[in-house]
């Protein structure tokens, strides 16, 4: 198989002014021969497949897990080699080339939002135009048709961030679309939303699939809803060998009892039931001791105001939960249900005293408190609890299973919370034991947790949320992307921890999750504050490029070889205070702006410590000369004091914008840098959200400044894993919209030199020149 | 180690998912980065009061992006984006030392890089990253000779020197092949050389 050949791939584009009667048409598809098997596994995951889709043809891939659905989808995109290696072999040709234009295959991927690059829609759409050089007037159009066609009517200079699943994954739908690719690829879309937004994004795919004639390849595990809109069901076994190729309900006349086998939902048949699974009591489980039926924790009144901070922006404070009372009940299982956005998983999790509320108050059964409990003050909020107190009473299974692993092998990961609370008896043991042979894990007891599948971490996470017996159990959208066997080990779990007497919370959209609950409490969205209808004024500094900014930001670098005394660097301090001072002015109409002082202050506060540390080192040094340690200081405050006043006000993609459009660095660096920057925040969560899994795992790090050290070497060692996961998948995505070979790309944003730019590069000049002046005149 | 994978094609044809790499590990190390800077001062400080160059024993944690960035991408250039890139973030965020940050992680990178280049980015072993890890720390110490310990003698500025650059050489670079082992061992780098060195030992 030839791979695409990155540097061609520029010229192979389609000129942009395509005249619009030429309509797109699908590509017809022929596999040969292809196998893959990946370096480090035994067997091949593909081994001589042979596949042939006609051109227009619309095509359903379906089979167990690990049966190469998605590995067979990534050949077809011709991105096998994207992010993985391993051995290839055979051929893929797109109406019969196996050469393939930049973004003549479009792929959407299961994870919403895996794909994003940039930090506005519109220019996330215009992404594979850039790629493959559009000019940037040609832009807006095509990237305003896109989402049109995919029924996203907002704004395009809206966040990515704020978008729901389903809106997600009609931006990445947009972002293929704008391409005009021949042939469609969609990896499980649907399995991370809920059954009507499910329902509205294949709506989308049936419209534009059929307005262009596109060729379709469509990999699900729930076959519901897309059986009616294909023409072919192809199924794989677990060997990765196709079993079954016809007419959909053909197949399925035939297979479908061997597909329920394998997992896969098929309409008609019966919901799967939970796994019975029987365990072995815990002498000293926290389950059970509040009585069934009677409350183990109440939320009243609870609120959670999220701040959110990008870099170059101010913060943005947005309200998850208001108002919201809750209460769970010992043996029962309560369903928390809602629109995405609603606050179900925050409200879960400032229930469970993951998370402190902003405002309302959480009370746990008395019986359940941290020691004696015998006092008449009122009793901590769980959010306060030392790790070990909360791993007792509360466990939290998170969407995101491969993060909540602790443990080194799969029995470890199981055992850590009993081991953590010291309940590390037989009675443990053989209750892991239990738990891993019933969720058909127990052959991988001594593997590395990280090297399961999917559906084999949720497994693990349930199991080893429960394994200590704690009162309250959290789970946030358990079954979410599951199939059925999974689906039924999961609630098999969940029901076993039921009867024991825990209560059991879970966010759902599963409709098989409600049925299965005894309570239901459904959340609506929290009303947000209102916009400020008067725009704030801008200071002048935020007028300013980015570029600009830096440069002037760096003229500082001369300095320490021109100050030579106390007197020379207070001179050009107050130069440096004087110009950042008129940078904050914001003069014009509208609303103060507020906090510029204090951010500069806040970003001076560390500076102070580093300043005194070098003043302290040139007094011991300079014959404890205080003239010398306050040279040493003043020069130190001059280097960092314009950075204080400029680095709030730069935006990093327009920073890119202006590196690469104006000094010619290399394009895809700067483009992988700026996109990487987007997810500063998602590694913000992702940090939080492995220290909690810890504390609710009872391994936190409360005290010790050794042990903390070592927590967050380990921790920081799981962001690590998580970021390049992520760079997996957006390498996935990039490559899929032509960037490869992008190295003649286009820009979608501006990189413009204004006054305001000028003036600021001007400000920095004037410091080098205040130095060479106080140089001159002053001793 | 029994035989060392270089990087796949041309060493200089960088594909999507090596510069994501780079790029996900700066932005990560750049918030550690900013991290480290908070928690770094008090100690650096308490040593400084005896013998001011001992500070140099809580500098070396800021080469390590660019030496892991090394070890996994196995490409020129690769120490460089990487360490850079953490040098912006870390100073986006806001650190004591602003946007001079930059220069520091650019002649951090550069060392390291010049280490691994004297071996043709052929080598990954204690060879280049002992030269790398040293020439990083160096070069960062000059900078600093020049920006921060205008005031210091010869003599201090040869020691910080030599305590920088020896403890970039020695505890930098077991930290970066410690983290670049985890991260193999994590299955999150199938697509680069260390990631196939540990499945390939695993095969067997």
């Amino acid at each position: 198989m030839t791979e695409r050949a990155p540097a061609d791939a520029a010229d192979l584009v389609d000129p942009p002014g395509r005249p619009s009667g030429a309509a797109p048409r699908g590509a017809g598809v022929e596999v040969s021969g292809l196998s893959w098997r990946p370096y480090g596994r035994a067997r091949p995951v593909l081994h001589g497949l042979d596949l042939r889709i006609a051109a227009g043809e619309r095509v359903l891939l379906a089979g167990p897990s690990g049966s190469g659905k998605s590995t067979l989808l990534r050949a077809l995109a011709g991105l096998l080699l994207t992010a993985d290696s391993g051995e290839l072999a055979g051929e893929v040709t797109l109406d019969g080339e196996p050469e393939r234009r930049a973004g003549s295959v479009g792929l959407v991927l299961q994870d919403p939002g895996a794909g994003v690059v940039a930090s506005s829609i519109g220019r996330d759409v215009a992404f594979g135009l850039e790629n493959v050089g559009v000019a940037r007037d040609a832009m807006p159009a095509r990237v305003a048709a896109a989402l049109a066609e995919v029924g996203l009517d907002l704004p395009p200079d809206s966040s990515p961030a704020t978008l729901s699943g389903g809106e997600a994954q009609r931006l990445a739908l947009a972002g293929a679309l704008v391409m005009e690719p021949r042939l469609l690829l969609l990896d499980e879309p649907t399995a991370m939303l809920d059954a009507d937004t499910a329902a509205g994004v294949r709506a989308v795919v049936a419209d534009v699939v059929e307005r262009r004639g596109l060729t379709l390849v469509v990999v699900e595990h729930r076959l519901t809803g897309w059986l009616d809109l294909v023409d072919r069901l192809v199924v794989l076994d677990g060997d990765g060998r196709v079993v079954a190729d016809d007419a959909p309900h053909d197949v399925l006349a035939e297979h479908a009892d061997s597909l329920v086998r394998q997992g896969i939902w098929v309409p008609g048949a019966p919901e799967p039931q939970p796994l019975a699974v029987a365990l072995t009591p815990m002498p000293l489980a926290s389950a059970g001791v509040v009585a069934p039926g009677e409350r183990v924790v109440t939320g009243t009144g609870l609120g959670v105001e999220r701040r959110s901070r990008r870099l170059g922006s101010t913060s943005r404070s947005t309200t998850a939960v208001a108002g919201a009372d809750l209460s769970v009940a010992a043996g029962r299982l309560t369903a928390l249900t809602g629109p995405s956005g609603a606050g179900k998983s925050t409200l879960m999790a400032a229930v469970g005293g993951l998370l402190a509320p902003t405002s309302g108050h959480v009370d746990v059964a008395a019986p359940l408190l941290p020691g004696s409990g015998g006092s008449s003050e009122r009793p901590r909020p769980p959010h306060g609890w030392p790790s070990v107190d909360l791993a007792r009473v509360v466990a939290w299974v998170p969407q995101r299973a491969a993060t909540a692993v602790v443990g080194r092998t799969v029995r470890d990961d199981v055992l850590t919370t009993a081991r953590a609370l010291g309940h590390d008896g037989s009675d443990a043991e053989t209750r892991a034991d239990e738990l891993l042979a019933t969720l058909g894990l127990a052959r991988l007891a001594d593997t590395d947790p990280r090297h399961l599948s999917g559906g084999e971490q949720r497994r693990l996470a349930v199991a080893s949320a429960i394994a200590h017996g704690p009162a309250l159990v959290l789970a946030d959208e358990p079954t979410v992307g599951q199939d059925r066997l999974t689906w039924a080990a999961v609630m098999g779990t969940l029901e076993a921890a039921r009867r024991e007497g825990a209560g059991v919370l879970v966010t759902t959209h599963d409709p098989g999750v409600v049925d299965r609950a005894d309570h239901e409490v459904a959340l609506v969205r929290p009303p947000q504050p209102a916009a400020d209808p008067e725009p704030e004024r801008r200071p002048l500094l935020a007028r300013v490029g980015p570029l600009a900014l830096l440069v002037a930001a760096l003229c500082v670098l001369p300095l320490p070889a021109l100050l030579g005394s106390w007197r020379q660097g207070l001179l050009v301090l107050a130069v440096e205070l004087t110009l950042g001072l008129v940078g904050l002015l914001a003069p014009g109409p509208g609303r103060r702006p507020e906090g510029r002082l204090r951010g500069v202050l806040a970003r001076l506060a560390p500076a102070v410590v580093a300043v005194a540390g070098v003043a302290w080192s040139a007094w011991l040094l300079g014959g404890r000369d205080l003239e010398i340690a306050a040279g040493a200081a003043l020069r130190v405050l001059c280097l960092i004091v314009p950075s204080a006043f400029v680095v709030g006000f730069i935006d990093p993609e327009r920073l890119g914008d202006h590196l690469a459009q104006r000094v010619h660095l290399p394009a895809r660096p700067v483009v992988a840098a700026t996109a990487a920057l987007q997810r500063l925040q998602s590694f913000d969560d992702l940090w939080t959200e492995l220290m909690t899994t810890r504390r609710v795992r009872g391994i936190r790090a409360d005290h010790g400044l050794v042990r903390r050290g070592a927590e967050a070497v380990a921790v920081t060692g799981g962001l690590l894993v998580g970021a390049l996961g992520q760079a997996a998948g957006l390498a996935l995505a990039m490559d899929a919209r032509g960037f490869a070979g992008a190295h003649r790309r286009s820009w979608a944003g501006p990189a413009p030199w204004r006054l305001a730019d000028s003036l600021a590069v001007g400000g920095g000049l004037a410091i080098i020149g205040a130095a060479l002046a106080a140089r001159a005149l002053v001793a | 180690m029994s035989t060392t994978i270089t990087a796949s094609g041309p060493l200089t044809r960088w594909r999507t998912i090596d510069l994501l790499t780079c790029a996900f590990l700066g932005v990560a190390f750049g918030v550690a980065y900013w991290a480290w800077g908070l928690a770094y001062e008090a100690p650096a400080t308490a040593v400084s009061a005896g013998f001011p160059p001992l500070s140099a024993l809580f500098a070396w944690p800021w080469l390590v992006a660019g030496i892991v960035g090394m070890l996994v991408i196995r490409r020129p250039g690769a120490a460089v984006f990487t360490e850079l890139l953490a040098a912006i973030v870390s100073a986006l965020i806001g650190t004591q030392w602003g946007l001079t940050t930059l220069v520091s992680g650019l002649v951090q990178g550069l060392g390291v890089e010049l280490g691994f280049a004297l071996f043709g980015y052929a080598v990954y072993s204690w060879a280049p990253l002992l030269i790398g890890g040293f020439l990083g720390g160096a070069f960062e110490a000059v900078y600093e000779w020049y920006s921060y310990w205008t005031d210091w003698g010869f003599g201090y500025k040869i020691a910080y020197l030599f305590l920088l650059g020896g403890s970039v050489a020695i505890f930098g670079s077991l930290l970066a092949v410690g983290l670049t082992k985890l991260l193999a061992n994590a299955g999150a780098l199938a697509a680069f050389p260390p990631g196939q060195e540990a499945r390939e030992r695993a095969a067997v």
